[in-house]
């Protein structure tokens, strides 16, 4: 569904991303993976129109989309939760749901009513606070808000970034659950999470992110297995280990 | 002081700060969306006053008529000037963005007095020119068309804005562009419909204000500025801030005028301002909203 | 010819043209006219400095030239004071009002400040009208006395010239030595990065209030001139917000920054109405629509456009390849990959040998609103070693910098550096007891050389004030020459000798990193805060950056650093100290770090609930 190919981004003087390539399969949970500063959330400005990458080419559903706008992005049928969530504070419950389905073409009452009631149905609380205004939600309520108004765009493609950021565990059991549910009923989802255990026990597949470089890819549970993903996060590779042993040997220590 | 003075007042005061609301609105909402302060906001008041003693005095035109060909000439007027004006400076920081809306607000008063001359106008007034009397109390008329066309003003604009999808997803757009972006919203239609908005504020101002005061290419100057400061008194950024802020300075002026002193009568709204800004700089009607988690 | 030639050969030049000047253009009409563009020029010269040079915008300037104006001519008029002195008392009662301007301003940015400037302008203007019994009112102020020289009473357009002209030389010539000192580039400082500027020991209350005292006291003694010239009758309405917005114009038409710039600025704008008088009516409209033009396409005003022509690249170069200062200071050692070479001078001597405790943090906490960023942390800094702090994101590792350099007031615990206690105060005295910090997003101040960066780095160890900046005595002199002698010392050691002139931000982005650290080492600090040193490098420019900070750490500096990149990390660091929300959840050598289970778990993510 989604083909993203030899991507590069820069922002200002420093390169982001140097030659990613990353597919989504219709149906998956892709989990985008690796630690903070590697490039996921750049990757997803990429892929949503609002950085435009210097190099490499982005294909969703066989249309090329690198370069267009990010409004017509959006009502390709590509919906985005951003990080940190950005519901609209001014806004009610309903209202910054309802906005969601902006993208949509032409939808009947009848189907909005309809994917209303699946949101609440899987957000109950956001049908109790429906007329409470954006900034009266708790964190974890703005996010669960900020996903359910990422479903009322219908969307075939809905990219979440980090999901989980800032909230408490218990809270991130529920959204996690919920992004599978979602998975479930029809959505493809291309997950960035820094907590990539979570992340991986949901997802088909991962690809893992270092200074702006693919660096793994695999099945989520060979990744899961893997003692390696250990050393991408906590820099832990050979050759590090080699040079910090040079180093000791060369100088005297302080 | 007898209660009937201090009611005549009170009633020029909240007409005077109707029109300082429906200015300050006018800022706010520019501001809101595309971050910029619009120092030719007071301007957006005087072409339009200009306008329309055109179109009734020399041509003629009843003034029904002309008020609304004033206004849909201020709403594409709103729009050019986003283009000319506001786009070529979107990228820049805040003082090439001041220094520019300042010069197109002195090209303005100068074309005024090009094309008008240097003579100040009368404009019509809507209503009779004899003071009504009500109870003791004497009140020129045209302040209470100010009062209630500015309530009906403000009351189409909650409708609109709270009551219709276009109106939400201006909102949105002034509360978070990006978002507002990556939901499909088409934001520069948002924003140039918001130039015309406020263009159409100053209109209905310009109209409003006209038939009291001379209209003159100063009209705007210190208009402008002094609905800037009770943007700033009732709180940067927000919307009811813009309103209450200009109800507010426009009744103290006219109380501090007459207790106080009338020659310093403009400086009591920059005094206010450095007061606000040195106790309470968030206004009376804070940042609340604004804040992000 | 060198440059120290040249300059006294410009300014006899300068001297010759002014003498000459009335003599070549004798008409009354056009010296009045030349005489009001100097008073504006001086003006323009004052809010060049606090608008160029500090960055403050002041839409008052127009106010402070009335009160110079009338002080002067009341004084003068009422009193019968000679007017020599009066003028000078003009230049120091406006330079008092702009202290009055300066702080309540002093939190102020953006239109908040240019709406404060504004409103307190069109105060001052309403009190000249209003306060009759002190100014006249509206009526103004008339047959206002020339000065005298000696028996000549300098009445004529012609000999008031010379007054207005040397007034100008003298005034430019302070601005221009004003900006290259100590004091000058403090302000350059506040401009290009306020944060900046207070960690690197400049005291930026003080260095605001002092912009707007001294561009208002040029502001004022150029109004003086006025009072005293022309149709000796001076009334409120010249001081008006709409003169203000002139001179902001011709300020911003010379360009901002630039003494000569505003000199231009002024002049062109005083003679424009003239020369284009045969647009009459519309001449306004034109001038207006050429301010938006300027501000569209040139916002660097005519400076900046001359700035970038070849011939003035080619003289800048000169003159720096030429200055005194460059002169002076020895080629140093050469130098392996563009690394090492002349050490840092010895900050050891304190610290040489003796371990213990630099830095103390207790229980440090910061709360915002409900947030608890960080909740409670102890830590502690050995001399000498090199420390990381780490931790997932949000897990409160920039805070805890921000708080130990001063830049944010810790909710409760407490910081001691070297036994001092430095909780809650400000950065610029937290740098002068020897800590200095660089930023995650580069903070240099870009428009300036890379030189002038690494001077002010030193503004802590320095002393010169505003006076000896302006008149440069020898002692200032020899404590600029040590100042950029330790510069070219620190840019030697990151490697970036030969590049003093560069523009900072046209430097490439691991350059600009290097520079940073230049200018914290050039402080002289005793622990050096470092915030993700790394960020945006690659693996070679890594590789340099963890030499350098050995050899920071073998001269006797202890780093403190936060990371994101775990192999700089793990490499670098004698102790490490993680955190996570808030909290520190493990400490030790990088060893025992890689392998401790909740360190791995904070950064991998738990397994919450069941699978």
């Amino acid at each position: 569904m989604l083909k993203v190919q030899g991507i590069e981004t820069w922002y200002g003087a420093i390169q982001a991303l140097k030659g990613v390539s990353l597919e989504v399969k219709q149906g998956e949970i892709v989990a985008l993976l690796g630690a903070n500063g590697a490039g996921k959330s750049t990757t997803i400005k990429t892929i949503t129109g609002m950085l435009k990458p210097a190099k490499g080419t982005i294909e969703f559903q066989g249309q090329k989309i690198t370069g267009r706008d990010v409004e017509d992005i959006a009502e390709a049928g590509i919906a985005c939760v951003p990080e940190g969530r950005h519901i609209f504070p001014g806004l009610s419950v309903i209202d910054n749901l309802m906005l969601g389905a902006t993208p949509r073409k032409n939808p009947s009452r009848a189907d909005l009513d309809r994917d209303l009631e699946r949101v609440f149905h899987l957000f109950p609380i956001l049908q109790e606070f429906r007329d409470r205004l954006g900034w009266q939600l708790s964190g974890g309520q703005q996010q669960m808000l900020a996903i359910g108004r990422g479903l009322m765009s219908a969307a075939k493609l809905l990219l979440l970034d980090e999901p989980s950021l800032g909230l408490a565990p218990v809270l991130v059991q529920e959204v996690f659950k919920v992004i599978k549910e979602i998975n479930k009923a029809g959505t493809t989802i291309l997950l960035v999470e820094q907590n990539a255990r979570m992340a991986l026990l949901i997802a088909n597949r991962g690809y893992v992110l270092e200074t702006g470089k693919m660096s793994l890819t695999d099945t989520a549970a060979n990744l899961l297995a893997n003692e390696d993903m250990k050393a991408h996060y906590l820099g832990a590779h050979a050759h590090v280990k080699e040079a910090r042993q040079r180093r000791l040997n060369e100088r005297p220590s302080a | 002081m007898d209660l009937s003075t201090n009611f005549q007042m009170l009633t020029a005061g909240l007409a005077m700060g109707s029109i300082y609301a429906l200015v300050a609105l006018g800022f706010v909402l520019i501001f809101n969306a595309v971050g910029v302060v619009n120092f030719a906001q007071g301007e957006f008041v005087m072409v339009p006053a200009f306008v329309a003693v055109w179109l009734m005095d020399m041509l003629k035109i009843p003034f029904p008529l002309t008020y609304v060909i004033t206004v849909i000439f201020m709403g594409v007027f709103g729009i050019v000037f986003q283009r000319i004006a506001y786009y070529p400076l979107r990228n820049r920081t805040f003082l090439p963005v001041i220094i520019a809306t300042i010069g197109v607000s002195i090209f303005l008063k100068n074309a005024a007095q090009m094309v008008f001359g240097a003579e100040p106008f009368l404009m019509h007034r809507p209503t009779p020119p004899d003071v009504l009397n009500l109870a003791g109390v004497f009140i020129d008329p045209q302040y209470i068309v100010i009062i209630v066309c500015t309530l009906a003003l403000l009351a189409f604009q909650y409708f609109f804005f709270e009551k219709t999808s276009l109106g939400k997803k201006m909102q949105a757009t002034a509360q978070d562009k990006d978002m507002a972006r990556l939901l499909g919203i088409r934001v520069a239609t948002m924003i140039a419909i918001t130039f015309a908005y406020s263009s159409i504020l100053g209109a209905a101002a310009g109209i409003l204000v006209g038939p009291i005061f001379y209209v003159t290419k100063e009209m705007g100057g210190m208009l402008g500025l002094k609905a800037f400061c009770s943007t700033i008194i009732g709180g940067f950024g927000s919307v009811p801030g813009a309103i209450l802020g200009g109800i507010f300075l426009g009744v103290i002026e006219v109380f501090a005028a007459f207790y106080i002193s009338s020659g310093y009568r403009d400086a009591f709204a920059f005094i206010m301002l450095i007061l606000v800004l040195l106790f309470r700089p968030q206004g009376f009607f804070g940042e609340k909203i604004a804040e992000k988690a | 010819m060198n440059t120290r030639a040249a300059k006294p050969l410009i300014l006899s030049l300068l001297v010759v043209a002014v003498l000459v000047f009335p003599l070549e253009v004798t008409s009354n009409y056009w010296l009045n006219l030349v005489n009001l563009s100097i008073s504006f020029s001086i003006a323009c010269l004052g809010l060049n400095i606090v608008l160029g040079y500090a960055g403050q915008l002041s839409l008052a300037q127009a106010a402070f030239w009335g009160v110079g104006a009338y002080t002067s001519a009341l004084l003068t008029t009422r009193l019968g004071w000679p007017v020599w002195p009066c003028m000078l008392i003009a230049f120091i009662v406006a330079g008092l009002f702009g202290v009055c301007l300066g702080i309540p301003t002093l939190k102020l940015t953006g239109h908040y400040l240019a709406m404060t400037t504004i409103g307190f302008g069109i105060i001052l203007q309403l009190i000249l009208i209003n306060a009759i019994w002190l100014t006249g009112g509206s009526d103004g102020i008339t047959k206002i006395p020339s000065p005298w020289l000696g028996s000549l009473e300098l009445k004529d357009p012609s000999t008031f010239f010379y007054v207005a002209a040397f007034s100008l030389l003298l005034l430019t010539w302070a601005s221009i030595r004003l900006k290259d000192s100590r004091v000058g580039r403090a302000f350059l400082a506040v401009q290009g990065n306020e944060m900046a500027a207070e960690t690197m020991g400049i005291d930026t209350t003080l260095y605001k209030i002092m912009a707007f005292a001294l561009s208002a006291a040029y502001g004022g003694y150029g109004g003086a001139l006025f009072a005293h010239s022309g149709s000796h009758y001076i009334s409120p309405d010249t001081f008006s917000f709409d003169q203000s917005v002139v001179l902001l114009a011709m300020a911003v038409l010379g360009g901002n920054g630039s003494a000569i710039g505003a000199i231009v600025g002024a002049t062109l704008l005083t003679l424009l109405p003239e020369v284009l008088r045969f647009l009459k009516d519309s001449y306004m409209m034109v001038y207006a629509a050429g301010i938006v033009a300027v501000m569209i396409f040139m916002p660097g005003g005519i400076a900046g456009l001359v700035k970038g022509l070849p011939f003035a690249l080619r003289l800048r170069a000169w003159w720096n390849a030429g200055s005194a200062a460059t002169q002076q200071v020895a080629v140093s050692v050469a130098t392996r990959d563009g690394v090492g070479g002349r050490p840092i001078p010895a900050k050891v001597a304190s610290g040489a040998g003796s371990n213990g405790t630099l830095l103390s943090v207790k229980d440090l906490a910061k709360h915002f609103g409900g947030l608890k960023a960080v909740d409670g942390v102890d830590m502690e800094v050995r001399r000498g070693e090199i420390q990381a702090l780490i931790g997932p994101n949000g897990s409160g590792k920039t805070t805890i910098l921000n708080m130990l350099s001063g830049l944010y007031v810790p909710t409760a615990g407490e910081i001691s550096l070297e036994g001092t206690v430095i909780t809650g105060r400000k950065p610029h005295i937290i740098t002068a007891h020897g800590m200095a910090r660089t930023f995650q997003n580069i903070r240099l101040f870009g428009e300036l050389t890379v030189l002038n960066n690494v001077l002010i780095g030193q503004h802590c160890h320095s002393k010169a004030g505003l006076v000896p900046s302006v008149v440069q005595p020898p002692s200032q002199q020899g404590e600029e020459t040590g100042m950029r002698k330790k510069a070219l010392e620190m840019l030697e050691f990151v490697g970036l000798r030969g590049k003093e002139f560069a523009q900072a931000n046209s430097l490439p982005y691991g350059q600009q990193r290097l520079l940073e650290l230049a200018r914290a080492l050039a402080s002289d600090p005793k622990i050096l805060l470092l915030d993700e040193p790394a960020a945006g490098l690659n693996a070679n420019e890594t590789e340099v950056l963890i030499d350098l900070l050995f050899q920071i750490r073998d001269q006797g500096i202890t780093i403190l650093l936060v990371e994101h990149d775990m192999s700089l990390v793990m490499n670098v660091s004698d102790h490490i100290t993680v955190l996570n929300f808030g909290k520190k959840i493990a400490e030790g050598a990088a060893e025992a770090i890689e392998k401790n289970q909740e360190v791995i778990d904070a950064y991998l993510g738990t397994e919450v609930g069941n699978a």
